[in-house]
Parts: structure tokens; sequence; C-alpha cells
């Protein structure tokens, strides 16, 4: 209920909202304004991944709702990271399409064959399941990488040093800075990044993902190994992040943190889609039951 | 002014005075232009494998390039040293995102075999096209690096005659600090930028560099056609050096030891590469005396320096100065940063 009403602000607060309000050419004009805020950002439509012989996703259909956090859950090898290599560019789906929406209103984009780089332009960053930091860096240049996308400075900047170039240099530094703050790791800026602890890598991945100012982040794994004081404040972590208007989809097997915190999940079992839908309808769907326990759970 | 800046102008203003002591002797001089040559190209390469991590085995193609670039200008047409750079400099760059954009998308062991046919690929050419270079014969005959201010000082006054044409070793030693201070500067300068973190994403973690929005295959090629750039530019000095050039002063072993100077150094680190320069050729000099006094033909040397790199790689595989991760340590807004987190979170480096 919270995130909804939130998501519902933050629709009518973002300047984006009116400026990309432009009415979707097969309806009604009046109706696209109040649709637009339930209006999905992502969309993926029967999308099928093909390894050789080897079927990772078969016609899986389902929306990212704008401005709430959705789970992605299944079984180990279910498809899940394939999944999110599709939806970043990684992989290109062997059929089916994804529709990114970053404003609420405006035209989706087809996403199918972006390359990585394209679609972190579009607005949708990532984390991975494991981790991978720019280890030789400082915690800060990593962060400043993720600024990349969102800065133009190239070679004649570098070796000139025009003011431009050191004006943005240190905007870079600025906003870098804001999003180590954000996550908590302020302090070790100018540490290498492969000398923090565990969690705090995981915290530093999610920060320059953040830095590239994505309006999806797809979280892969990000529990993974965290002790339960860790996932306690990740899971307050991504309640900020959802604050800042930026829609989340994370993949995780810690299920007490998924039912606590997912609006919707999808479960995918041998890459099909078997179910969706709030965290209680999961939690009940004998078929869900079945892929987790296996066959006799589900009957008892 | 930082410390490390003090001790550099210290060096470059002792550097500059030398020739000008009593202890100048030509062949000193002479050895000093060639480390400064060995420097260029050594930062020049260090972009490719230790900015990007990807094994170039071919940078002698480009230095190879641009020494001709020079040498036929010359010979030909006359130009001056000064006009003749930026063109070496662009014919050289142009060379590198030819080569570069079709492969730098191999990885590894590939690209490394490609470029390596690449220089071969040259020295083939320099020594086949006979039209152009006159193959093996060589090139001789190109003229020494001027300076022509006639047309200011006839504008002046008629009397004058500004031109200066560089005669032994010592102009040319000035024009080579001249040289490495401003590679050196430039290389700093694009370590410490958008530019540089990108090549270091790429070559720590190209998916995750590609998920922050670098565009890994462009900046692969930009890499490669400045170092490239660099390259030639060395080229075009040592052919106005030399005065006489052959297709054999390019072969692969040339790439073989800038390589071992950029491994020597501490790969990615600019002072290391300059570092390693010196030591190998001054060991290149060393080899020169001892190895026919020892009844060993010259060409040895090469063994002496495949031994170093297997020596390197077995004891001290990120070279005798590592690169850290400085993310830019003078750079004044860092320096700012630094003391900010300190009085934030008490002092703490």
């Amino acid at each position: 209920m919270e995130a909804a009403t939130q998501a519902a602000m933050q629709a009518a607060l973002d300047p984006t909202t009116n400026a990309g309000a432009a009415p979707a050419p097969n309806k009604a004009p009046g109706a696209a304004a109040a649709e637009s805020a339930g209006e999905p950002i992502l969309e993926v439509r029967g999308v099928s991944k093909r390894f050789g012989g080897l079927l990772a996703l078969g016609d899986v259909d389902y929306t990212v709702p704008r401005g709430r956090i959705m789970g992605l859950i299944g079984p180990n090898g279910a498809g899940k990271t394939t999944m999110f290599n599709c939806i970043t560019g990684v992989y290109k789906p062997s059929v089916g399409d994804i529709l990114f929406r970053r404003a609420p209103g405006a035209a989706p984009v087809r996403t199918n064959g972006f390359k990585p780089e394209k679609m972190t332009a579009l607005g949708i960053a990532r984390t991975f399941q494991n981790i991978r930091l720019f280890s030789d860096l400082t915690v800060l240049d990593n962060v400043r990488i993720g600024r990349h996308a969102r800065t133009r400075q190239i070679f004649l900047g570098a070796v000139l040093r025009t003011r431009g170039q050191k004006r943005e240099e240190e905007r870079i530094v600025e906003d870098s800075m804001r999003w180590l703050d954000f996550v908590g790791l302020g302090k070790h800026a100018l540490a290498p990044a492969s000398g923090l602890a565990y969690g705090h890598q995981r915290r530093l991945e999610i920060a320059r993902a953040l830095a590239t100012e994505p309006g999806l982040l797809l979280l892969d794994e990000p529990a993974a190994g965290m002790n339960p004081q860790e996932t306690q404040m990740l899971d307050e972590l991504i309640h900020r992040i959802l604050d800042q208007g930026i829609t989340v989809v994370l993949i995780e097997h810690d299920m007490k943190l998924v039912m606590h915190i997912c609006d919707k999940l999808v479960v995918l079992d041998h890459g099909i889609k078997i179910a969706d839908g709030t965290p209680e309808e999961i939690r009940r769907d004998p078929r869900v039951v079945e892929a987790y326990l296996g066959r006799g759970a589900a009957d008892a | 002014m930082s410390k490390g800046k003090l001790y550099l102008l210290l060096g470059a203003l002792v550097a500059l005075a030398y020739p000008f002591t009593p202890l100048a002797s030509d062949y000193v001089l002479h050895v000093a232009v060639l480390v400064m040559i060995y420097m260029v190209l050594a930062m020049g390469l260090n972009i490719v494998p230790g900015f990007c991590g990807l094994l170039d085995l071919g940078f002698v193609g480009f230095y190879g390039i641009g020494a001709y670039t020079a040498g036929l200008l010359t010979v030909h047409y006359g130009l001056s040293f000064w006009a003749i750079v930026p063109l070496a400099a662009l014919n050289g760059a142009l060379w590198g995102v030819l080569l570069g954009a079709p492969t730098l998308r191999l990885t590894g062991d590939y690209f490394a075999i490609v470029t390596f046919g690449f220089s071969e690929l040259v020295v083939l050419f320099l020594t086949n096209e006979i039209w152009l270079t006159r193959g093996p014969l060589g090139l001789p005959g190109i003229d020494p690096i001027s300076i022509d201010l006639s047309w200011l000082s006839s504008l002046l006054n008629p009397a004058w005659d500004w031109y200066y044409e560089f005669d032994g070793e010592t102009p040319y030693y000035l024009l080579a600090i001249v040289l490495v201070l401003g590679v050196y500067w430039m290389m700093g300068r694009l370590e410490d930028s958008r530019l540089g973190r990108a090549w270091f994403a790429l070559r720590e973690d190209p998916l995750a560099a590609a998920s922050c929005g670098v565009n890994i295959l462009l900046y692969k090629v930009i890499a490669f056609g400045i170092s490239a750039a660099i390259g030639a530019t060395a080229g075009s000095f040592f052919a106005r050096w030399t005065l006489f050039l052959s297709p054999d002063m390019f072969k692969f072993w040339e790439s073989f030891l800038v390589l071992c100077m950029v491994v020597l150094g501490g790969l990615a680190n600019i002072q290391g590469a300059l570092v390693g320069a010196i030591i190998l050729v001054a060991l290149g000099e060393v080899l020169r005396t001892v190895l026919p006094a020892l009844g060993l033909p010259a060409e040895t040397r090469f063994l002496a320096y495949g031994l170093i790199m297997i020596l390197i790689m077995r004891f001290k595989p990120k070279g005798f100065f590592p690169a850290i991760a400085t993310s830019g340590l003078s750079n004044p807004v860092i320096v700012r940063l630094r003391k900010r987190l300190a009085e934030q979170y008490g002092a703490k480096g």
C-alpha cells in the first residue's frame, strides 16, 4: 500500500511526467494521464532464449510495475540470471520483445539487440551475482566509472584540461560521493575496492549501478552471503532506493527477505514462468511449492 | 607544488644543463637520446597492455610507419620536422584505428597474434615495396631537424637569417627531453580522466565496464590509436636523428624490447615505463661491449632480455614498480576530498 502511494506521489512530482505525458497513440487522451502511473516500466513479451539445444527461457511474459520492488525467484538454473542478461543486453532474446519505458507515459523502447552500454544509457542498471568490481581501483573510482554514461569528456578535454572538463570531473566526484554516502561507504572512498568487507563490496556495486542514474535497477542476489544484520541493512537500503523513484527488480534466494520486501513476484522454473502475483498468492501456489520442494510436498 | 613534481622539475633542469657541463660526452648524449626515444615508445605502448590489459606485440609497426613517413616526406618533399611530427602521428593513429577497429573484438592471445602479424607485415612492406622505400637498401639522405625562422627574421631585418640546423647530439638531446616531458605530461592527464578510468574499467572487467556504459570496442580503438600516434611520433624523431632508415630497424625484437620495458617497470605505471627504458637501454649498451669480449655475437643480447622477462614473470609479476590505485592522488579535487574525509571521519588515510 505504502509503495503504491509513494509511486503515485513520485509520478506527480517527477518533472518528466509532464514532459513525457504525450498520450500513447492508441489510447484516448483522457485515459492516458490516468493510466500512465500504472504503466509498467518494463514489459517482457514472450521472451525465449536458446543456447544450442538448451532452452534457457521459454516464452516468458511479465511486466515490472513502476516504482515497486519486484522479485524474480525460482530454483537454481531456472533462468533468472539469463533473464537479467536478456534485459541488460548481454544476451539477445532468441524470440520475443522487451519493452522499456523510462518515463511514465513515454513511448516504449523495444530494446532487443541493444548492447549493454546502450541499455545503461537508456536507464537500466544492474549488479552481478558474483561481485564484479574493478578491484584494483579505489572505491571512488568504481563509482566514478559508473558516471561514465552520464558524462562526455574524451580525449581533448583530458589532455588540455579545459574548464568544461575540470568542472565535469568535479561534478563526477561530487555525484559519486553522494552515492557512496547514500550506501554508507563515503568513509572508504579512497581505499582500494578489493580491501572492502564482503557486505561493503555488495553495497559498492549497488552504488556504482545507482551512479548511472537508472530508472530500473536489477539486483542479482544482493543478499547472498550476507549475515542477518547485513540483510536487514540491505532491506532498508532497497527501500531508500525506491524512495529515489527507482524501480527495483531482484533475484534472491532469501525467502524471508523476498516475501517481506517485494510487491510482486515472478517465479521461473526450467526457463518457464510458472506463477506471478503478490507474495501472498505465490506462497499458496501449489506449482511454486512443487517447484521448490517436489511433487509430494504440494499434495501434502 | 608537490614533492614529486619538485623532483621532476629538478631532474629536468639537471638533464637540460648536462650537455653544457664539462662532463658532457657525445657517447653519453647519444645513449641518452636513445633512452629517451625508448621512454616515449614505452609510455606509448603502456596504454595498450598497461591501461587496457591487451597484449600488443606489434607496437614497433607504428614506430616504423612513423619513421618512414618522416623519412619519405623529408627526402621527397623536404618538409620541416615540425610539420612532419603531426602528420606522422596522424598516419600512425590512422593505421592504429584501421588495425584496431576490426581486430579489437578479439581477446587475449588472438589479439596478440594479430598485432604480431601486423608488425611483420609492416617490415615486409618496407622491404618489398622498393619503389617507395628503396627496400633493404635503406633510405639515406634524410636531413637533420632544423628550425627555420628566416621568414620572420627577414621581415624584421633583411640582414638577419634565423636558421638553425641541428648539429651533433646536444640539440637532439634537448629536444628529446622536451618530447619525453610532453608525452609524460599527457599520459598523466589521460590516466586521471574519464578516458583513463574507462580504460581501467575495461581492463579490470569488460562486462562490468559495459554495464557502466563504457563502449568497450570504441575505447579500445581510441587507446590503440593514441598508442600508435605516440609510437609514430617517436619514429619521426628517430628518422630525423639517425638520418638513415632500413626495414630491419623495425623487426619484432624491438616490440619485444619495448614490451620488456613496460613490464619491467610495472604495467600501467608511467614512471615505471621510464625506469624500464633506462635499465634496458643501459643493459643493451653494457652487453654490446661484454658479449663480443666473450666471443658471442651481438644478437645474443636478446637471450638476456628473454631471461629478464622470465625472471620478472617468476619473481615480480607486477614489475618493479607495480601501479597502485592512485585515483589521481595529486588532483586537487581528490586532495580536497581526502582532507574532507579526514576531518569527517578522523585522521585516516
